[in-house]
């Protein structure tokens, strides 16, 4: 008999043992719900803490043109008038937080151009500027007011202007979907996150539930432990795949079907435009961007790699132990590179193209997750692209190389809680 | 036919030896005992013929050729702590360990369902394991060992979880299939048991062989120099005999060792006689585990320790 045929023999085991078990079957359904609440939550709390930096800023006019309420209507959320003239009164109803501030307009306003703000501390450079950039758009059309300025010239004049972002490719320019994108990007990174995490720690039990039972010491009468090892990565490698391309399948048909059912619940598009365009065909309300293959094909291989280099680690850490209650400290290393990208998600999202992007993505144990971030967001120079795959398949085979020795001594070593030292001298151990 | 030469080997784990330069040979179709006490390297030597541990010295040859991955199709291996999939259903699981040692999908649910069928477990087939008795559970274990007919059959204490009934089952299995040519490795610390079975024996102690060959030899070698006997009356009598290794006494019961170089069978005899009653005499050659603690302790005494 091949040799090849014994690892077919484990990854047909190995996958059909797992694909058939309650597990399983329990996951696929509810994995999706839980990545949704997950999503939830954390743009939830990225809503919730945009509120919080809104501040209610009471405005005291002491100039006699009811500038008060132009700003007032400028940005109802933000402003309101006050409940008192008196200036101690107010910085009462600040210190106990009933308003966030207050801010005075002196009555040489339009001559000094100088206002000033009473909060209890900073407010940010955001708030500053956006308050720089009502009361200047407010003290230029009082200027031009009171210098005679006919009013069809002031609304002439005053407009805001709409920025629209086009991506210039070789076949033209395109509508640019760049925060579409990003955030596609955020949830293909969290996906390979998950996906590690998850399938990753799954390999680790399944090792460890060869080692405990004993069964190890059979098996590897029968096979070579790279084998067993490998076979074992791959076969749930496969039912990984199975589990995304159910999803995948699932959620493209309920995408599609889902597009017209929406559309008939939502209005019409020429009302949401306010009447300025009239569209004759109806159209989805929701505008998708279209998901280039390059993107497809960068998801495929990043999830499959990172998959590979934490499933041989995982592996590793599970021939190690005697029991999963073992395996906590051991898998910390191998868990905090998979964390760790994830808290910089959101500063790769705002600079996709910046040297802190660029060097956390290139570090292999980190690229799975960051690149994939990348690759949606902003168009990756090629070479870096060839950088990181070089690198990553040079990490698979010397995480192959490290682990597939520790595992071969790992499985028949019982007793002892080994420390990481443990296992690097192992890796000299084994020939 | 030798289907096993073990030569000089030796592994080391750390600063201690499990292996320390062993050789033996075993025949074909023969039953060969590994015997010695818990930690005296049988395990390790066990991994070594498995191909699943490599000598760091020294040469093992199986088949008549150099140890090589594919011999691993043609050997079973019952290790001394048994385990199986506790989810998996019988009859896949003893399929899955069959096509791991190169049989097909039906060769191997084939033979299963034979061997389920010899030893009275059919039913079992579609059960987990985990609702099995330890005892159901070590007969599936076993029938994962020998479903693809090895030629060399390696069994590490395999009475140990067996009941009495179940323990001369396997017994009959393991002779039956020497009297079929299978060569049959069997590793114990009880030496009653290899007494019972052997051909052939190795005893080692701390990782060195102590002494090996047919048990037959080894026995002959030593002479008929233990009696045992059953009696009726007062017991005093025996420290009056003389010099006496005692192994074992009872009440009416009493076995020992002379040295027949200080004094013959006849004068015991006649000792004996004149006090008690004797219900039964049987002059035999030591048991294996006299011979082996007489050895150890001789060889300690050699090298000074």
């Amino acid at each position: 008999m091949a040799n090849n045929s014994k690892i077919m023999t484990i990854i047909r085991h190995e996958y059909l043992t797992k694909v058939k078990s309650k597990g399983f079957i329990i996951s696929t359904i509810l994995g999706p719900l839980i990545i949704l609440a997950f999503l939830g939550i954390s743009v939830a709390s990225s809503v919730l803490t945009q509120n919080s930096t809104e501040k209610k800023i009471a405005v005291l006019d002491r100039t006699n043109l009811k500038l008060d309420q132009k700003i007032i209507l400028r940005d109802k959320d933000r402003f309101e008038l006050p409940t008192s003239k008196s200036e101690d009164e107010l910085q009462e109803q600040v210190l106990n937080e009933k308003i966030d501030g207050y801010l005075i307009i002196p009555d040489d306003f339009l001559q000094s151009a100088k206002v000033t703000v009473y909060t209890r501390g900073g407010g940010g450079i955001g708030f500053i500027t956006l308050m720089e950039k009502h009361l200047n758009n407010i003290i230029r059309k009082e200027r031009l007011i009171q210098n005679g300025t006919d009013t069809s010239v002031i609304n002439m004049i005053d407009v805001s202007v709409d920025i629209g972002t086009k991506k210039i490719t070789a076949k033209g320019t395109e509508k640019d979907y760049t925060e579409a994108y990003a955030g596609i990007g955020y949830i293909l990174g969290f996906f390979i996150y998950i996906m590690m995490m998850l399938y990753g720690s799954l390999v680790m039990r399944s090792v460890i539930e060869e080692k405990a039972n004993r069964i190890i010491e059979v098996i590897a009468s029968s096979a070579r432990p790279f084998e067993i090892m490998m076979g074992k990565v791959i076969g749930i490698g496969l039912v990984g795949m199975t589990q995304v391309t159910f999803w995948l399948v699932v959620g493209g048909i309920l995408l599609a079907s889902a597009g017209p059912i929406i559309m008939i619940f939502m209005p019409k598009p020429e009302v949401l435009a306010g009447g300025m365009q009239m569209a004759q065909v109806p159209q989805l309300p929701i505008d998708i961007p279209r998901i280039p293959i390059s993107l497809i094909l960068g998801f495929i291989f990043y999830f499959i790699a990172g998959y590979f280099i934490y499933s041989t680690l995982f592996a590793a850490v599970g021939s190690a132990v005697d029991q999963e209650s073992d395996a906590a400290q051991l898998q910390t290393p191998v868990m905090l590179p998979i964390i760790l990208p994830m808290m910089f998600m959101p500063a790769i999202m705002a600079n996709p193209d910046g040297p802190l992007a660029v060097i956390l993505s290139l570090i292999p144990f980190f690229t799975p997750i960051l690149m994939i971030v990348r690759v949606a967001a902003t168009n990756v120079p090629l070479w870096q692209i060839a950088l990181s795959v070089v690198l990553l398949i040079g990490t698979f085979f010397g995480a192959l190389w490290a682990t597939s020795k520790i595992y071969r001594v790992g499985i028949l070593m019982y007793g002892k809680k080994p420390k990481l030292s443990d296992l690097i001298k192992w890796i000299k151990l084994a020939k | 036919m030798k289907i096993i030469q073990v030569q000089n080997v030796v592994k080391r784990f750390g600063d201690y030896a499990a292996s320390n330069n062993i050789s033996f040979d075993v025949d074909q179709g023969s039953i060969f005992g590994l015997i010695g006490p818990n930690g005296a390297g049988k395990t390790t030597m066990i991994r070594m013929i498995n191909n699943i541990l490599f000598p760091d010295e020294g040469k093992i040859f199986l088949f008549g050729e150099p140890q090589q991955l594919s011999h691993q199709n043609q050997m079973g291996y019952l290790p001394e702590e048994r385990g199986l999939y506790k989810k998996i259903k019988v009859l896949e699981q003893i399929i899955y360990f069959g096509q791991l040692k190169g049989l097909s999908r039906s060769e191997a649910q084939t033979n299963a369902r034979f061997w389920l069928k010899n030893l009275d477990a059919s039913d079992w087939e579609n059960k987990k394991i985990e609702e099995l008795s330890k005892g159901m559970q070590q007969k599936v274990q076993f029938i994962t060992t020998i479903l693809h007919n090895p030629k060399l059959l390696i069994l590490d204490e395999p009475f140990s979880g067996f009941d009495p009934i179940n323990a001369d089952l396997l017994k009959s299995i393991i002779l039956d299939l020497k009297s079929k040519g299978t060569t049959i490795i069997l590793s114990t610390h009880i030496m009653e048991q290899a007494e019972q079975l052997c051909d052939d024996i190795c005893l080692v102690n701390k990782g060195k062989k102590v002494l090996d060959g047919s048990i037959r030899d080894i026995k002959s070698g030593y002479g008929r120099d233990t009696i045992l006997l059953e009696f009726e009356g007062d017991d005093s009598f025996i420290s009056d005999i003389g010099d006496l290794k005692i192994i074992n006494k009872t009440q009416n019961r009493v076995e020992f060792r002379y040295d027949s170089t200080k004094i013959s069978l006849n004068d015991i005899m006649l000792k004996v006689m004149n006090k008690v009653q004797i219900d039964k005499l049987e002059v035999s050659a030591p048991s294996l585990h006299e011979i082996f603690i007489d050895v150890v302790s001789k060889q300690e005494v050699t090298s000074g320790k």
